[in-house]
C-alpha cells in the first residue's frame, strides 16, 4: 500500500497523506463535530481568503487549518470554508476562514461573501505576473463590497519557488504600502508565514475591535462618542523568511 | 447587488457542492447563535441585579451600580467616562491604568465584542439596509428551498424518502401477478373472511392478500414463514385478532402497514437458526430491535382507539452534547385492556432511525391509571449535528405482568426542524397520540450505521493541473482510454447493529465494483474480532479500469459479521455508490450519485465519503 489509510481519528488532521481539498466536506460536518459544536471561544472572526484562481488560496487554508499539503490543483467550487480555534491575546478566537473560487463565473457567490468578512487575505502567485496585475482590481472590490474597516492582507504566495520567481518581494511590498495593506511573501508549501499571516490579520482585527469599542455606541453608553479614530496607519511590513 | 442571488447559474454537481458547504455553515451558525443567546442571558441578569439601570434616575451620591451610599471626602466614587453615572471604587473594571469602565458599561462592551454586533455596528455605516443577522448562506439557502421547491435534504441524510409511489411502481414492475382489479381484492377480502374465523395462523398469510403486493412477495412470506418455525410462534402469541370491521374500514395504508407488521413479526426474532435466509430473501429487515422490545415492536398495534394525550417537552443542553426528552404526564388515555378498565401506562422513547436498545428509553410504569403523571427525563448522548437526521419517536404502552404489551399510541417528533435555540420550545407542551404510522417506519428500519471510506481514482496521468477544470468544460473523454485505479480505503463503521451479547462483532467489509458489462471485481477485508466499532483501515484496489467504465459502473460495499463456525455470516448494513439516481428497491443515499462523479471528476484526490448503511440486501 503505497498510502496508508487515514488514521480514523476524525478532527486530526492526516499528516501521512493529504487529504485535500473541499470535498472532504460532507464528512467534516458528520465527524468534525468537534469543529462546528464546540461553544468554548470568546469572539468569532470571518476571514476571507481572494486571489486569482490557482495562486494556492486552499492550500493556504489546507496548510494552516490541517497543517497538509498537496501538489494537486483541484479547482474551489464556489466557496468554502474551514474553522480553527486559535488562542491569541488570551482570548480563544474561532476563526471561520472563507476560501473562495478564483474563478470568473462564481464571482457572484465570493462577492456576496465580502460583506460577512471581517478581515481578508488577498493573495497572488510570485511566479504569476498576471495574479499580480490584478491585485489592483481585488481590493477595488473589497473597497466595493465589504465594510469600510475592512482589514486586509496582501500575500505573495509559493515564495519557495524562487527560480520561477516574476514579481519582486519589492513591488509586492510597494504595492501593498499604496494599498494600505500589510504585506506578508508566504509558501504554503514549505510552510513559511501562514501562520504569521493569520495571526496579523487576526491582531488587527482585534484592534480595529477595541477602537470600535472605544468610540462606544452612544445608546448603550449614554455619552457621545469622541472623535473617530483616523484610519491612516502605516502598516508595518514583514518581510519574507526565504 | 444580492437581490437576485441564487446557485441557479451553477451546475448539478456544483451545487451539490456548494449546498454542502452551506449546509455546515448553516451547523456553526447555529452553535454561534446558541453561545450568543447565552451571553445575552447573562448579560441580563446582570442588569437585573444592579437596581440602578441607565434610564432610571438615581439618589445622589451613592453608586449607580450597588447602590452604595458615597462619602463627600472618602470615597466619593467617580463617573464613568461610558455612561456617565458615578459609581464606587468596587464597580468598575480597570481596562489599563488609565481607563476604567463601570461594570455594567464594561459587560455591554464585552458583549459587543463577543457577540461580534461591534462589526455589525460598523458594517451598518457603510450598509444601513443590511440584514444584521442574516448570512450570505442563509439567503442562499433560503432562496435555493424556495427555487427548487423541495424540503432541504441535511447533507447525508438516513433513507426516510421513499414514497407510496415508488414502491407502488416497483411492485408492480415485480410483480407479475399484478393485474387484479379492485374487483378482485374485495373478491379475495370475501374468500379471507371466513379464512380469517378458522384460524390465526392462517390469518397472518391471508392478511397479505389485502395488500398490494400479492406476486412474488407473498410467495416470500408463506417461504418464510415455512422455513421458520418461531415466526409462526410469534404469530400464534397475538392475542387480540382484528375483527374484519377493521380490517375493512382501515384505510389501504393501513392495511398494508399492518400486514408488514405481522411478517416483520417473522423476522424480528434473531435466535432462528433461519433467520440469515430469511434476511436474504426479504425486502425489509427489521433487524435492528432489540430483543426485548421484540414483543412490543411486533406486538399489538390493532388498538381499536388511540385516544388522549401527552405532555412532554425537548431540549437540547450543548455544554455536555445531550438530549433530553422529559415527559411529564398523559390523560385520557384508552385503556390497555378495555373490558377489565386496566391500563398501566408507560412511555417509551426511540430516537430514529436507530430502533435498537442502545436508542431505547422508558419511563417506569404506572399502574392503574389513564392519567399517568411521570415526570422524568430521559437523556441521549448525542452530537448536536446529528440531531438533523434523527426523528424523536414517544409511545405509550400498557404493561401487565405475563402478558402482552398493548400500544396506545405514539407521537413522533422530527428533530430536523425542531429550533433548539427557541426557548418557547423548550417548555412544555401536550401532543395528540396517534396510531402507528407504518410507513416511515418501514423505512427507518432500514438505518444500520455509518460506514466511512475515502476513495481516490489513480490515473496515470501526465498534467494532473486543470483535468477537473477540463471535465468541468465537457472534455471528459480526453482520458476516457487511459487505464487506471480505483483505491478506498475502508476506514471504520460506527452505530452497527449489534446482536450478539457484550454488544461486539467480528465485522468485515465486502467490496464489489461492478463494471458496465457486469464484470465484477470482488474484494473482502479481514476480519476484525470483537469490536462493535471496527476501523478496519483497509485499501480496496480496483485495478484496470478507465474512468469511461467507472462512469457506468457501481460500487457496492456491505458489512458482514462472521458467525462463529458452521453458521452463516449475519448481514449487517450495505451501501453503493452508482452514477445512477437512486431508483426501485434501492433507497440510495441521494448523495450516491454525488459522490461517486466527485471521486471520478477528482483524480488523484482522496474523497472522504460516510455513507449511511441500509438493511436492506439486493442479491
Amino acid at each position: 500500500m503505497a498510502e496508508s489509510p487515514r488514521e480514523h481519528v476524525p478532527h486530526q488532521p492526516s499528516s501521512a497523506v493529504c487529504f485535500p481539498l473541499q470535498m472532504a466536506s460532507a464528512t467534516d460536518s458528520r465527524y468534525g463535530q468537534k469543529e462546528s459544536s464546540d461553544q468554548n471561544f470568546d469572539y468569532m472572526f470571518k476571514i476571507l481568503i481572494i486571489g486569482n484562481s490557482s495562486v494556492g488560496k486552499t492550500s493556504f487554508l489546507f496548510r494552516y487549518a490541517d497543517d497538509s499539503f498537496t501538489p494537486a490543483f483541484v479547482s474551489t467550487v464556489g466557496i468554502d470554508f474551514k474553522v480553527k480555534t486559535i488562542y491569541r491575546n488570551e482570548k480563544r478566537i474561532k476563526l471561520q476562514i472563507w476560501d473562495t473560487a478564483g474563478q470568473e463565473r462564481y464571482r457572484t457567490i465570493t462577492t456576496a461573501y465580502y460583506r460577512g468578512a471581517m478581515g481578508f487575505i488577498l493573495m497572488y502567485d510570485i511566479t504569476n505576473e498576471e495574479s499580480f496585475n490584478a491585485v489592483q482590481d481585488w481590493s477595488t472590490q473589497i473597497k466595493t463590497y465589504s465594510w469600510d474597516n475592512a482589514q486586509v492582507l496582501l500575500v505573495g504566495n509559493k515564495c519557495d519557488m524562487e527560480d520561477e520567481r516574476v514579481v519582486a518581494s519589492e513591488r509586492g511590498r510597494q504595492l501593498a504600502e499604496h494599498l494600505g495593506f500589510e504585506f506578508f511573501e508566504a509558501s504554503a508549501k514549505d510552510n513559511i508565514n501562514v501562520k504569521q499571516t493569520f495571526e496579523r490579520l487576526v491582531d488587527i482585527i482585534c484592534e480595529k475591535m477595541s477602537e470600535s469599542l472605544d468610540t462606544a455606541d452612544p445608546a448603550v453608553t449614554g455619552v457621545k462618542p469622541g472623535p473617530q479614530l483616523t484610519d491612516q496607519q502605516a502598516p508595518p511590513h514583514q518581510d519574507c523568511a526565504c | 447587488m444580492t437581490c437576485e442571488l441564487n446557485l441557479n447559474f451553477l451546475k448539478e454537481l456544483e451545487r451539490e457542492t456548494v449546498l454542502q458547504v452551506l449546509y455546515r455553515d448553516q451547523m456553526v451558525r447555529k452553535v454561534d447563535e446558541e453561545r450568543i443567546r447565552k451571553l445575552k442571558m447573562q448579560l441580563q441578569q446582570l442588569q437585573w441585579k444592579g437596581t440602578n439601570s441607565v434610564s432610571h434616575e438615581y439618589q445622589e451620591r451613592s453608586c449607580a451600580r450597588c447602590q452604595k451610599s458615597l462619602g463627600l471626602v472618602m470615597n466619593r466614587g467617580a463617573v464613568c467616562n461610558g455612561c456617565s453615572h458615578r459609581v464606587c471604587s468596587e464597580c468598575r473594571v480597570c481596562l489599563n491604568p488609565y481607563l476604567w469602565k463601570c461594570t455594567i458599561c464594561y459587560a455591554h462592551g464585552d458583549m459587543k465584542v463577543k457577540t461580534g454586533e461591534w462589526f455589525f455596528e460598523e458594517r451598518a455605516k457603510k450598509f444601513p439596509a443590511e440584514d444584521r443577522h442574516e448570512t450570505v448562506g442563509a439567503k442562499l439557502l433560503k432562496s435555493y428551498q424556495k427555487l427548487s421547491k423541495i424540503s432541504v435534504v441535511p447533507p447525508t441524510p438516513p433513507p426516510f424518502t421513499e414514497t407510496t409511489g415508488r414502491n407502488t411502481a416497483m411492485e408492480i414492475s415485480q410483480s407479475k401477478s399484478f393485474h387484479k382489479s379492485v374487483e378482485n381484492l374485495f373478491l379475495s377480502l370475501a374468500t379471507n373472511m371466513k379464512k380469517i374465523s378458522k384460524s390465526q395462523n392462517d390469518m397472518r398469510a391471508d392478511k397479505s392478500l389485502l395488500t398490494t403486493d400479492y406476486g412474488q412477495d407473498m410467495e416470500r412470506r408463506k417461504e418464510r414463514r415455512s422455513q421458520s418455525d418461531t415466526a409462526i410462534d410469534a404469530a400464534n402469541r397475538i392475542k387480540n385478532i382484528p375483527t374484519l370491521q377493521q380490517l375493512i374500514s382501515g384505510t389501504w395504508d393501513d392495511n398494508e402497514a399492518f400486514t408488514k407488521r405481522y411478517c416483520k413479526q417473522a423476522e424480528d426474532i434473531p435466535t432462528s437458526p433461519m433467520s440469515d435466509t430469511v434476511f436474504c430473501g426479504g425486502k425489509k429487515h427489521g433487524s435492528l430491535y432489540s430483543i426485548n422490545s421484540t414483543c412490543t415492536e411486533a406486538g399489538n398495534f390493532d388498538t381499536t382507539n388511540v385516544t388522549g394525550e401527552i405532555e412532554f417537552a425537548i431540549r437540547y443542553v450543548f455544554k455536555t452534547c445531550t438530549l433530553e426528552v422529559c415527559i411529564k404526564a398523559c390523560k385520557n388515555l384508552t385503556y390497555g385492556e378495555e373490558k377489565e378498565k386496566k391500563c398501566n401506562p408507560y412511555a417509551k422513547i426511540y430516537l430514529l432511525p436507530d430502533k435498537s436498545s442502545r436508542s431505547k428509553r422508558k419511563t417506569a410504569v404506572r399502574k392503574n391509571t389513564v392519567d399517568p403523571a411521570f415526570h422524568e427525563t430521559l437523556k441521549y448522548k448525542i452530537e448536536y449535528s446529528q440531531l438533523e437526521t434523527r426523528q424523536l419517536q414517544i409511545s405509550v404502552w400498557h404493561s401487565e405482568t405475563l402478558k402482552r404489551r398493548v400500544f396506545l399510541g405514539e407521537v413522533v417528533v422530527p428533530l430536523s426542524s425542531w429550533n433548539f435555540e427557541d426557548n418557547s420550545t423548550q417548555s412544555f407542551s401536550w401532543y395528540q397520540l396517534k396510531v402507528k404510522s407504518g410507513k416511515p417506519e418501514d423505512n427507518l428500519v432500514q438505518y444500520n450505521g455509518e460506514l466511512l471510506v475515502c476513495a481516490k481514482l489513480i490515473l496515470p496521468s501526465q498534467s494532473k493541473k486543470c483535468q477537473y477544470e477540463e471535465q468541468m468544460r465537457g472534455g471528459r473523454e480526453d482520458q476516457a482510454s487511459a487505464d487506471g485505479q480505483l483505491h478506498l480505503v475502508v476506514l471504520g463503521a460506527k452505530n452497527l447493529p449489534v446482536m450478539r451479547c457484550g454488544g461486539t462483532l467480528n465485522s468485515f467489509v465486502k467490496g464489489c465494483l461492478t463494471l458496465p458489462d457486469q464484470h465484477k471485481i470482488r474484494q473482502k477485508s479481514p476480519v476484525l474480532k470483537k469490536e462493535a466499532c471496527p476501523q478496519w483501515k483497509h485499501l480496496f484496489v480496483f485495478d484496470g479500469v478507465t474512468p469511461s467504465q467507472l462512469r457506468q459502473s457501481c460500487l457496492d460495499l456491505a458489512v458482514w459479521d462472521q458467525a462463529s463456525f458452521g453458521s452463516n455470516d449475519r448481514f449487517l448494513g450495505r451501501a453503493r455508490l452508482s452514477p445512477k439516481e437512486p431508483s426501485g428497491t434501492w433507497d440510495s443515499d441521494p448523495q450516491s450519485k454525488c459522490q461517486w462523479q466527485k471521486i471520478l471528476s477528482s483524480p488523484n484526490t482522496w474523497i472522504d465519503i460516510t455513507f449511511t448503511l441500509h438493511s436492506d440486501m439486493d442479491t
